[in-house]
């Protein structure tokens, strides 16, 4: 293993590699800066660039993208007190507290460190667990994929908090966009309903593409002016800091970075539930642990140590099951499975044995990534803080259109614009009529994987009780319908929370 | 009266029926025992189920609220669902536009329309600035993709550029 890391670490360091990083590092943090503009976006938007490269430099440039993105929110969260990203939005409740309170070089080292060290530690685990959980993979039949992958959608729409049944429908619906076009077993036609560019069924890049991009720009444009007005910035004059101090403040509450490391990694390895749950939950479990927890939320370093840690242990996290397993952590690693699938690749437990030097190449630029990433902030936060000036006018249609050329890209052909255009409508809609995005794309991801592996299992036995009867399909099961019950259980406890809130105020 | 709720399970009701029908017109493979149209079936079926619990629950909470006189307070701060009509519409345009017009031209249309959209130019460096985003955001795509990347974009099948 270390063999191969130490290769892995050796490539990425060559200049072939090395400058798609840096320039993907820089996409991130730039992106994650700019509030209204998520790292799936900015992924999507770099997607298009990295088809002409080879598999290492274009998933590097996306590593880069997805660790860069996950520190970059916390510049404008601390400078601006706007969160660059959703995932950094627990940095704005003592970040921008202690940056006002003149410390403001203090509040972006302390993030900016505190990412590396999580991400690193997220790395560690990234690293000493993809192998043997893929290796775990590698003895399950038909009847186990399936039953995971079941387990990962019912989690998803069971996680969502505004309701469980529309949770289910969105995943429900994901999987009948995957059942239209063609039937993956035998390749026939179906459900095509006349349409020709339905014939060989919906590739799954545009319509992520469309979802998010088109949610995420309208949600923006349908918002009157003026809402979005933003606070005066903080005067950036005094970033310099004592690193070492920093550093120092940092590695000397070694349980809160262990611990909220831990928090954002096993969040990570739960399906689409993203850096913003890790960094709200390692924050609140900070301040529980904290023998001075009425300085949170005034500038206390454990805040933000708290929340970037997590944040960004959480993308060690999340690419660890689609090492593993094929199952993306959250929409940016759907994407990095989509451009996996570009380049012929197939993402899965036979991932790592197959393409060792691609698997510890992305290893190595994960790790590479977080020294890019301190360095290019050492030298450019306040152009970070400028670049949030640039108007929304003039992002959206560039956006949009690199959302085009992605699209374009991934066929030659301008019926995957269209389907872009029919699943950003789609997106939009749901958003508004309150169906949570994240069940409905790992549907459409999973889609094809659960028919194939349903029908491969009925196949060599018809007998349906195999399901339950193999011990790990069995439990997979059984865990899918007790998170299921859980996440009711709670939902409920959260409603009588507001009804009995309700009830008290209400008299 | 059906809320959002109500009308988005009635939607998805009616498609997922309306394509469980179709699945019934699928014809089984006699080499394969288990057909196309099967797991389709067990798909939309849970689906139309789902939706239909949605429209239930929505209408036995509208009946509750009706019996219990509340009415829902309206929203503070209105969305601008006109905007978001107006830029579906443009990109909708654009999205046809491409194979007649061709990437380079199209884009160059989009691109200002959408600037001048979202941020209104006024007088004649309002329109520069339009013409200015527009001309750069088409030349740096068509030779990033292009040139670098070896993507072949659109041509115009009226223009031939």
């Amino acid at each position: 293993m270390f063999e191969l890391l130490g290769a892995g670490l050796a490539d990425v360091a060559q200049a072939k590699y090395l400058v798609p990083l840096v320039l993907g590092t820089l996409a991130g943090i730039v992106g994650g800066a700019l509030p209204g503009v998520t790292i799936t976006m900015t992924i999507i938007v770099v997607l298009p660039f990295t088809f002409g490269l080879d598999p290492l430099q274009g998933l590097s440039a996306m590593t880069g993208v997805y660790v860069g993105g996950s520190a970059g929110g916390l510049v404008t969260a601390v400078l601006l007190g706007i969160p660059g990203t959703p995932s950094a939005i627990a940095t704005t409740f003592d970040g921008h507290p202690m940056a006002r309170n003149g410390e403001p070089g203090r509040a972006v080292w302390t993030g900016v460190w505190a990412s590396v060290f999580g991400g690193l530690l997220g790395g560690v685990f990234l690293i000493g667990t993809t192998g043997p959980l893929a290796r775990i993979a590698l003895e399950f039949g038909p009847w186990e994929f399936f039953s995971l992958f079941v387990l990962a959608l019912s989690m998803v729409a069971g996680l969502v908090e505004a309701s469980i049944l529309k949770g289910l429908l969105a995943g429900a619906l994901g999987l009948v966009v995957t059942v239209l076009g063609n039937d993956p077993v035998m390749g026939r036609e179906r459900l095509t309903l006349g349409i020709s560019w339905l014939e060989g069924g919906i590739p799954f890049l545009p319509v992520l593409i469309g979802v998010f991009a088109f949610s995420q720009i309208m949600g923006e444009i349908e918002r009157p002016r003026g809402a979005a007005a933003r606070d005066a910035a903080l005067r950036v004059s005094k970033l310099a800091v004592n690193q070492l101090r920093v550093i120092w403040e940092i590695l000397s509450r070694p349980f809160l970075l262990l611990w909220s490391s831990l928090i954002g990694v096993l969040i990570g390895v739960l399906p689409a539930i993203g850096g913003s749950a890790a960094s709200v939950m390692a924050y609140d479990q900070a301040k529980k642990f904290s023998r001075h927890p009425e300085r949170f939320g005034k500038g206390a370093p454990e805040g933000i140590v708290a929340s970037e840690a997590s944040n960004n242990a959480n993308v060690g996290g999340s690419l660890v099951t689609i090492m593993a397993f094929g199952i993306p952590g959250d929409a940016v690693t759907a994407v990095m499975l989509g451009a996996l699938t570009i380049h012929g690749i197939q993402s899965g437990p036979l991932f790592i044995s197959q393409n060792p030097q691609l698997a510890y190449g992305m290893f190595a630029a994960y790790l590479i990534a977080h020294l890019v990433m301190v360095v290019i902030l050492a030298f450019g936060v306040r152009w970070m803080v400028r670049a949030t000036t640039v108007p929304r006018s003039a992002l959206y249609p560039v956006v949009l259109v690199l959302c085009v050329v992605g699209a374009y890209a991934l066929g030659n052909s301008v019926a995957t614009v269209y389907v872009l255009l029919v699943f950003g409508v789609l997106g939009y809609l749901m958003v508004k009529f309150g169906f949570p995005l994240a069940p409905f794309i790992l549907g459409v991801i999973l889609g094809d994987q659960i028919e194939i592996n349903l029908i491969r299992a009925l196949m060599t036995d018809s007998d349906l009780w195999l399901f339950l009867t193999r011990p790990i399909s069995g439990g997979l099961l059984a865990a899918s319908v007790l998170s299921f019950a859980a996440a009711i259980w709670q939902h409920r406890r959260m409603q009588n929370r507001a009804r009995a809130a309700e009830g008290d105020t209400d008299f | 009266m059906l809320s959002r709720d109500g009308w988005g399970g009635l939607a998805v009701a009616a498609a997922s029926l309306l394509l469980f029908g179709l699945t019934l017109g699928l014809k089984d493979n006699p080499m394969v025992p288990i057909g196309p149209g099967f797991y389709p079936r067990i798909v939309l079926g849970l689906t139309a189920a789902l939706g239909i619990t949605l429209l239930v629950l929505d209408l036995l909470r509208s009946r509750r609220r009706r019996l219990s006189g509340d009415a829902k307070s309206s929203a503070s701060v209105q969305p601008d669902h006109l905007a978001v009509a107006i830029h579906f519409g443009v990109f909708g345009l654009y999205v046809v536009a491409l194979p007649y017009l061709g990437f380079r031209i199209a884009t160059v249309l989009y691109v200002a329309a959408a600037n001048a959209l979202l941020e209104p130019p006024r007088g004649l460096k309002g329109w520069a600035r339009v013409a200015a985003l527009a001309l750069l955001t088409t030349i740096a795509a068509y030779v990033v993709f292009e040139r670098y990347l070896l993507v072949l974009l659109p041509r115009g099948r009226w223009t031939g550029f």
